[in-house]
């Protein structure tokens, strides 16, 4: 990764939608960036803070998405211009708080938070239409449909916030953050941040706000939908709102974000470049309605192509509504007439779907005879089950929880929560993590389940999060369940990152995003100050481990805190940390199918870098892929997998 | 019809029978004891499983068993087969110090390791805080330190797993009824991967009217005394009625009634029609009213020359057994084995259906007859 | 091809592999040797979860003329760069079409969780029936010879620039490795690089 800060204006770069977005704040002269890490959005606030040593931006992981806005919010009232990013699920945390930020209005320095939602849900537990907000809230919203336009559209949120004195979203995608294309990089400004204030009160000379408190509202919700009308008028006449096409198409297609490009592919693809048209939107709430109606007029049918919720074409189809009888003649097709999904990616080939269909084309891109052996090729591959790393620490605190569930024989079960330790629902974490929702929610549902015992619950409650997620969402559920006397076991999988999202820092690792010592937010003294028994175990030591988890689940009444401490493999990696173990399978020990395990090391342990060796039947290691973390000597019921020190 | 480790926990051990013998851990990876329960830590896919098979809580065939231990049918009876009855005692002072009653078990056991007999005894050890646990004893020292009875389950042939699947040491193993019986099943079915049954030379079957649930028993036990200071547990003769426990040097040993111990035995044990390990080359327990002294049971003929040696070194001294002492204990026998029918027939429901040790109706039938119990 | 010259518009590249095999870094390699050659170039990579072992892909669209949406069209692909088998397959599958060309790492990365991995001479078979020209490179092999797995991924670099299937030649790739292995590490890098090219040669 480039740094983007040295890119050189005029040039022609390659860089992934998120560089793009943060190249585009620099432009736009933020001083103040936050966000907390969650992919798709993760890697704009990283490429700042690398900014951050040629340019005077101040650059934070805060430790949640509220916090995180309240911190750009402050740049903003203080007069700078703030910045903050999260993902989809991030804009519910910081929602609290922006639902009373749209009253009080911002500051001097425009507000821009870029948000990227994850249409297919690759890597999220939900699949939710963050645009939502936007409406919600009133304030204005834009969808980039590149790399180069998020980095022009992040410069130009800035005039539309300081405008109408209103915080502004950004709404990208998965593939647009991911997506490296070329981007050509504007001119960085060349003054410095005006001085930050906090205006004074009763000032009558300084022209800014001395104010922003959201209440009494009467005085601010009347405002603010004049302000939301002002940002009407300005979109009316966007540079990111665009038509391509004839005149008078027979159909008319609009469409917004990643799905512009889809729909322009997939017309050339049909050769009907001059049959279909393109309204392609920029600015997306509130919709410019004089520029839409003006389009609607041209032709009789009507294709939205965007992702998940139908968002602009409630919106066309209210403002058709009003138009009645002049749009009478319209057909609409979209999510509600079934042609595309208001669920999961599109991709030219589900545009190309839709367009034959009202087109009444046939597309059939390979031969017949070509698609039968690809059907044969379907089915021969195998799936692949996504799965832990080799020497993933998760792996063995799942291995102790379930040993440690099984022996203590109550029906035990874990509240899981969101992070790589999610996948312990599935067969990497042996099924063991029983709930899923939002981060924090495992221990929340945990303090809650262990006040059931009245009402006969009498099975152990577990509750798992991360290091990151104990910060982020965790202490408020923690605090509740000690304040409460509930009862139940929380174990904080402390693998020193915020490993799912690309290994950022946080409160308890002791750097800063941009590489400052900080210091450090102790996980032990947390849990203790806040009243819960806490124990600390290297899970790669199964049977201090198990243990462990047996004596606090044993407890009768209270909340335990067990503190799983081993650095996630990939950190230990990049930190160039040599394995301890050089690992190997003693073939005369190992009795392959024979053996009375049924392949315990291969089918259940499910590590990645053991194999069942093609010619002998035994198992084998890996070589290319064994991390030597040396878990697997500890599970083999016949000893055969051996690990020499290195 | 598959006999895994599912039909292992849906047919016994949820059922309430498990005697917890541990020779479903024999070999198993996924099947550990734990705080006085048999667990299974992880779905096993084989449908058919050693557990199954060896558990004496699933279908005994008497006659196949009685083939693979002493080479003929099953003889039925009070107590199964039988060559020869007597009392017996330790001469060794030590022995007859640590051992329970007359010191038999360890007196042979001790002998067998001396002649090179065996390499190994495996037998059951009571760990500082008197929770049993399976044990291999490969000396006198070791011997004599798990010596002495322990009242509860032990799952302790447990121990036979920890010995390597290629190991060829002689074994002598030390079991109660059931475990005896699960060692009958091994050496008609060897498992797949503990040492070659063969290897064993000598079992010794103790007497055993029942034994009592951990999970329950020792938490109370522990509530009792400090276990650390107890140097042995006894169930004198009648007409004392009571579990004592007495402690090293001289301070006064302490005693309960059997009416509160008793409902801590392990429900599987009720199930059991085996108080005299009739599958064992020589069963041994107390001689009740002759303090001091064992009851011998001689079974095979290897069992008869172990103590032939044993009397002819003067390591044993050897008495009659008196013919009333004699009937009484084939009466307790069959007492047993009334209790045990009685108890199936009201798990499974009917008469005709005797879970393990008879399958409807004929079998069932059979093996009443063979008792004299129809 | 020849360096700088497009031979189709778009061209549409599909690296194929598992998760944590690094078609990112590959991918990354060949977008920005493309960009400095002046083409237009959409680089999507698979995010998420499935960089955990799952199916990966990258796709690379390249032009001369325009941006286009980063993901191959269903039978559009013309190379496929395949670091492991069963993933060659399943992208040809989707993508495949009778002019495809697939460069092709042989050596399995067994799924785990006890999923069976198919025979691997039909999957060769079908991979070879379904391309118009097959190459199979032993990266990870000659990467172990080299002393490191993590060597592959240059080396295969070094094949598809040999094979000569890319408007690129290897002056297009050199600055850029010596921009990302700065140091000593430059040096093995620059051997891996050129082991892919003798390998295809």
């Amino acid at each position: 990764m480039a740094n983007i800060a040295t890119l050189k204006p005029g040039s022609t770069c390659l860089l992934m939608g998120n560089e793009a977005v943060a190249r585009g704040v620099l432009e736009a002269g933020a001083g103040v960036a936050s966000g907390y890490p969650g992919s798709p959005s993760s890697e704009v606030i990283p490429a700042l803070a690398e900014a951050a040593s040629q340019t005077d931006i101040y650059v934070e992981w805060s430790t949640n998405e509220k916090v995180a806005v309240e911190v750009a919010a402050g740049g903003s009232f203080a007069g700078i211009r703030s910045f903050c990013v999260m993902k989809q699920n991030g804009a519910n945390v910081a929602a609290d708080f922006i639902v009373n930020l749209n009253m009080t209005g911002i500051g001097g320095g425009g507000l821009v938070i870029f948000i990227s939602d994850d249409p297919g849900g690759g890597t999220s537990n939900n699949e939710q239409d963050s645009r939502t907000i936007a409406k919600w809230i009133d304030n204005p919203l834009m969808e980039p449909s590149s790399a180069q336009e998020a980095k022009e559209m992040i410069k130009w949120a800035y005039e539309v916030s300081e405008a109408v004195n209103l915080l502004t979203f950004v709404r990208g995608v998965g593939r647009i953050s991911y997506t490296r294309s070329n981007v050509v990089p504007g001119e960085l400004p060349r003054k410095a941040q005006p001085e930050a204030v906090f205006p004074e009160i009763w000032d009558r000379n300084n022209p800014r706000k001395s104010r922003f408190t959201s209440g009494p509202f009467p005085v601010f919700h009347a405002p603010l939908h004049e302000k939301l009308e002002k940002a009407r008028e300005i979109f009316e006449t966007s540079p990111f709102n665009s038509y391509t096409g004839p005149e008078k198409p027979e159909l008319l297609i609009i469409a917004c974000g990643a799905s512009t490009s889809y729909c322009i592919e997939g017309v050339n693809e049909l050769n009907l470049e001059d049959r279909v048209s393109v309204l392609k939107l920029g600015t997306t709430w509130p919709l410019p309605e004089k520029l839409v109606a003006k389009h609607l007029k041209t032709t009789c049918k009507v294709l939205f192509v965007e992702e998940m919720d139908p968002f602009v074409e409630r919106s066309v189809m209210e403002l058709a509504a009003a138009l009645l009888p002049e749009t009478a003649h319209l057909t609409f097709f979209g999510a509600r007439s079934g042609h595309l999904t208001p669920y999961g990616e599109l991709s030219t080939d589900s545009v190309i779907g839709a367009l034959a269909d009202i087109m009444g084309i046939t597309y059939q891109p390979r031969d017949r005879a070509y698609e039968e052996m690809c059907v044969e090729a379907a089915a021969l591959v195998p799936g692949r089950p996504i799965n832990m790393c080799p020497g993933c620490p998760h792996r063995a605190t799942y291995w102790a929880v379930k040993n440690g569930l099984s022996l203590d024989g109550r029906n035990g079960f874990v509240c899981g929560d969101v992070g790589c330790y999610s996948m312990g629902f599935a067969g990497p974490g042996f099924y063991q993590a029983r709930t899923m929702h939002a981060m924090g929610s495992g221990t929340g549902l945990a303090s809650g389940l262990g006040k059931l015992g009245r009402f006969g619950l009498d099975q152990p409650v577990l509750a798992i999060c991360g290091d990151s997620t104990f910060y982020h969402a965790v202490m408020p559920a923690l605090a509740n369940g000690v304040y409460n006397n509930s009862n139940f076991t929380l174990l904080i999988a402390d693998n020193s990152a915020t490993a799912m999202t690309g290994f950022q820092p946080h409160p308890g690792t002791g750097q800063t995003a941009t590489g400052e010592p900080a210091k450090v937010v102790e996980l032990e003294a947390v849990c203790r100050a806040m009243g819960a028994t806490v124990e600390t175990c290297d899970p790669f030591d199964l049977p201090k481990t198990i243990d462990t988890l047996l004596k606090m689940m044993a407890e009768e009444s209270g909340v335990k805190v067990v503190i799983m401490r081993h650095m996630c493999q990939l950190v230990k990696g990049k930190r160039k940390i040599a394995p301890s173990w050089k690992m190997h399978v003693d073939g005369s020990k190992c009795l392959a199918d024979a053996c009375g395990c049924h392949r315990l090391c291969t089918r259940l342990f499910g590590c990645p870098g053991l194999m069942v060796d093609g010619e002998t039947g035994k198992a084998a290691i890996d070589e290319a892929l064994c991390a030597g973390c040396g878990l697997c000597a500890q599970i083999c019921p016949a000893h055969a997998i051996i690990g020499e020190e290195v | 019809m598959a006999n895994g480790i599912n039909e292992l926990f849906d047919e016994v051990i949820n059922r309430g029978l498990c005697a917890g013998c541990g020779a479903c851990i024999t070999g198993c990876p996924y099947i550990v004891a734990h705080a006085g329960r048999i667990v299974a830590l992880d779905k096993c896919t084989g449908s058919e499983g050693d557990c199954y098979k060896h558990c004496p809580r699933t279908f005994f065939d008497f006659d196949g068993v009685s083939e693979a231990v002493f080479g003929k049918a099953y003889p039925g009876g009070e107590m199964g087969q039988v060559l020869e009855i007597f009392m017996a005692r330790a001469t060794d002072p030590e022995i007859l110090k640590r051992g329970q009653d007359g010191g038999t078990v360890t007196s042979l056991l001790a002998l067998a390791l001396e002649e090179g007999l065996i390499d190994a005894a495996v037998s059951t050890r009571m760990d500082a805080e008197k929770a049993p646990h399976g044990s291999v004893a490969r000396s006198r020292r070791e011997l004599l330190e798990s010596a002495g009875a322990c009242y509860e389950v032990g799952f302790s042939l447990e121990a036979y797993r920890s010995l390597p699947a290629e190991s060829t040491e002689k074994l002598a193993i030390v079991g109660t009824g059931c475990q005896v019986e699960a060692l009958g099943k091994i050496k008609r079915e060897p498992p797949q991967n503990s040492p070659d049954p063969r290897n064993i030379r000598f079992t010794l079957g103790l007497f055993c009217g029942w034994a009592l649930a951990p999970g329950t028993f020792h938490p109370y036990l522990k509530s009792l005394c400090e276990l650390s200071q107890v140097c042995k547990f006894e169930i004198p003769p009648r007409p004392r009625y009571s579990f004592e426990f007495h402690f090293e040097n001289d301070r006064e040993a302490g005693s309960v009634s059997l009416d509160v111990i008793k409902p801590h035995i392990n429900s599987g044990c009720h199930y059991c029609w085996d108080m005299t390990a009739e599958f064992s080359d020589v069963s041994i327990g107390s001689a009740e009213t002759f303090p001091g002294w064992n009851t011998v049971l001689v079974r095979s003929p290897r069992g008869a020359e172990l103590l032939a040696l044993a009397t002819e070194k003067g390591i044993l001294e050897t008495r009659e057994l008196p013919e009333e002492k004699l009937s009484h204990l084939k009466w307790a026998a069959l007492q047993k084995k009334r209790a045990a029918v009685e108890k199936i027939t009201e798990k499974s429901g009917s008469k005709n259906d005797l879970l393990h040790i008879g399958r409807p109706p004929e079998e069932s039938a059979d093996i009443l007859s063979r008792w004299n119990i129809l | 091809m020849r360096p700088g010259k497009l031979e189709k518009e778009p061209y549409n590249v599909i690296i194929a592999g598992v998760g944590g095999q690094g078609n990112v870094l590959l991918s990354g390699f060949i977008g920005a040797a493309l960009v400095n050659e002046g083409f237009m170039v959409s680089v999507a990579d698979t995010f998420g979860v499935s960089q955990r072992g799952g199916s990966v892909a990258s796709h690379i669209k390249i032009s001369r003329k325009t941006l286009y949406s980063s993901v191959t069209l269903k039978g559009k692909a013309d190379l496929l760069i395949g670091m492991e088998p069963v993933e060659t397959l399943r992208s040809l599958a989707e993508f495949g079409n009778p002019g495809i060309i697939s460069i092709v790492n042989p050596r399995p990365f067994y799924p785990s969780g006890g999923v069976a991995y198919p025979d691997l001479g039909e999957v060769r078979r079908a991979i070879e029936r379904m391309s118009s020209r097959t190459s199979y490179v032993n990266v990870t092999e000659e990467a172990l010879k080299m002393g490191n797995p993590i060597y592959s991924n240059i080396i295969l670099l070094g094949a598809v620039i040999g094979a000569g299937v890319l408007p690129l030649g290897e002056e297009s790739i050199f600055p850029l490795l010596a921009e990302r292995f700065p140091g000593e590490i430059l040096e093995i890098n620059l051997r891996a690089f050129r082991k892919g090219i003798e390998l295809v040669s």
